[in-house]
């Protein structure tokens, strides 16, 4: 029994990080948008972490997930609103399309893409992503290239007061939420069979399957996870939180380069590495950007590199190595 | 009636222009060691990737305990009760040895039968069996060369396999270790109660210890399929090896003297 917890000490620090940040924020005034900045980043790098860390894929085409999640509680909001009776509930409903909308996304994706490895998946799933976008704003569907703006439904429906607490805290809220249950699965999936299979397909694929193991089933598992966790971050910190989507403001490559940032500054395939790698580049960039604006990404460019030459395999790969034998190794990974 | 582990019939293998199994026929028993000799470029290789299902055959069927496998992707050959190494270890290298072992463990004919621990422990046995319990721990992609040999052994073996395919389990050892390796094969085969295929290019000093059966190939084709004296010392087989017609008692004394 003693056993079974132990297992599950690395998260610890994780957890600890989220509530620390959580409380920072929540009692010194002032501090509550970079707290909400600084998990955003957390929680995406964490949620991409799941599938990039333990299977080796790198999916470039990511941030469709969070665009989905963000159309997800857009459309949700937008039809539902009229039915006062829902209440808050329309929430619920919005945050169930974005879950469905990413489900599809990712089967279908798995279905094309994962048959296809290195930068043949990469690609592919770049494609998904612009084609997805110019499909929206071709098709004309979902507001085609005009977007939906429901911000004006959700306060009809739901009063000023509400709206204002649900866009300025409740949606950053769940986004601690959301990053917590990511570190949760993905150390739930590394202490299980999925984690051992995966770290297999990682290895050699083709030596897993000779080994028994149906390599399509566990990348499809991590995959729709990670696309999962990625659209509950997008429905919350972007749909909620902003009340409005445009394709051309979501379905962004860039979104998904700082998913990756965040995960190789800390460490790919590690529990605390999107933690630490998404603290390091938030907080880089929230200070850049006061300290001097237009020109943080020539300073962070440089620190990324150097970074990712001096520890390639992350801060928290680095710390591993380091605590390897101390007592403190159960509680990294 | 009387049923096979593992029947071949009539398996043809191409790539491109290439025939790289031709019309190979072959039956196994229950608990047989087999091995299979012939030169570089045979088919051996092609042949145990046909067994195990990385690719399926053009023609002909594999059929394993009465059950046609010939269309069925590998990873549900495992569970069944195929196991085998490779040629070149393939070690799931940043996942320590106990890891590799217990995979082996958890989606070989065990797979939904054990919990992972119950597989860590499968694994330790296993390794423990196999000799390089000192390494427990280790990253298998640090191990040597032999060690990973010896790892890709314990996790064929936690997959609790009816039939084990060996790739070359023996290339690039001294002759030394070749004859405790044949030692190790054999005492595994019977304490396991397995059916073991080992494969074999040209050391014969392993293969005359080893199999009680002999399969030689050449040019993709069965060549000879006999007791291991008499098809090691079959002319066509020693042709193959020599390229000659040879002395015939000089040959039998060659070999037989260990």
């Amino acid at each position: 029994m003693n056993n079974t917890i132990s297992k599950y000490y690395p998260l610890i620090p994780v957890l600890g990080a989220y509530l620390i940040m959580f409380l920072i924020g929540f009692i010194m005034p002032g501090m509550w948008q970079m707290v909400a900045l600084l998990a955003f980043y957390c929680a995406l790098g964490q949620s991409w972490n799941i599938f990039m860390g333990m299977t080796g894929y790198v999916d470039f085409g990511y941030v469709t997930f969070i665009a989905l999640g963000t159309y997800g509680m857009s459309l949700g909001i937008s039809y539902f609103s009229q039915y006062e009776w829902l209440g808050v509930g329309i929430i619920a409903i919005g945050f169930i399309f974005a879950l469905f909308l990413a489900s599809l996304s990712a089967l279908l994706e798995a279905f094309i893409a994962l048959r296809l490895r290195g930068a043949y998946f990469a690609i592919a799933c770049i494609g998904i992503n612009e084609g997805l976008r110019y499909f929206i704003e071709g098709a004309k569907i979902w507001g085609g290239s005009e977007g939906i703006i429901f911000f004006g439904a959700l306060t009809q429906a739901l009063g000023r007061d509400t709206v204002n607490q649900l866009t300025s805290f409740w949606a950053d809220f769940s986004v601690f939420i959301i990053a917590a249950l990511a570190a949760f699965l993905n150390m739930y999936y590394m202490r299980s069979k999925i984690g051992y299979a995966l770290t297999a397909v990682r290895e050699d694929e083709d030596a897993a399957k000779v080994m028994g193991i149906n390599t399509n089933k566990y990348k499809t598992i991590a995959f729709l996870t990670s696309g999962w966790l990625g659209a509950g971050v997008g429905a919350m910190a972007w749909g909620l939180k902003l009340g409005y989507v445009y394709p051309g403001d979501v379905f962004v490559i860039h979104y998904t380069v700082e998913c990756i940032v965040v995960v190789l500054l800390g460490g790919a395939g590690t529990l605390l590495g999107p933690v630490v790698g998404g603290l390091i580049y938030g907080l880089s960039k929230y200070w850049l950007a006061v300290i001097m604006p237009g020109f943080q990404l020539l300073i962070f460019a440089p620190i990324i590199i150097i970074i990712i030459v001096a520890a390639p395999e992350g801060v928290v790969g680095l710390m591993k190595r380091r605590l390897k034998g101390t007592k403190l190794e159960m509680f990294i990974e | 009636m009387f049923m096979s582990l593992l029947k071949l019939e009539n398996i043809t293998k191409r790539f491109g222009g290439l025939v790289a199994v031709d019309k190979v026929s072959l039956e196994i028993q229950a608990g047989e060691l087999i091995g299979i000799v012939g030169p570089n470029g045979s088919g051996k290789t092609t042949l145990f990737n046909v067994i195990s299902g990385v690719y399926p055959p053009e023609e002909g069927k594999v059929i394993f305990e009465g059950k046609d496998i010939t269309r069925l992707p590998a990873y549900k050959r495992a569970p069944l009760g195929l196991g085998r190494t490779f040629q070149i270890p393939r070690p799931f290298s940043s996942a320590s040895v106990r890891e590799n072992v217990a995979i082996g463990a958890m989606f070989g004919t065990l797979s939904g039968k054990v919990s992972v621990d119950d597989s860590l422990e499968i694994a330790d046995r296993y390794i423990e069996l196999v000799g390089i319990k000192a390494h427990k721990d280790k990253e298998s992609g640090t191990l040597t060369p032999v060690e990973k040999k010896m790892m890709e052994i314990a996790r064929a073996l936690a997959m609790k396999p009816k039939l084990l395919l060996m790739d070359e389990a023996m290339a690039g050892m001294n002759p030394k270790d070749i004859d405790s390796m044949v030692q190790f094969i054999k005492r595994i085969k019977e304490e396991e109660g397995i059916a073991i295929v080992s494969m074999v290019e040209h050391i014969m000093r392993a293969v005359v210890g080893l199999a009680e059966r002999v399969v030689v190939m050449n040019f993709g084709a069965k060549l000879v399929d006999a007791g291991t004296e008499e098809a090691l010392t079959d002319p066509r087989v020693v042709e193959v090896y020599l390229g000659h017609p040879p002395d015939e008692s000089k040959w039998k004394s060659e070999i037989w003297k260990k």
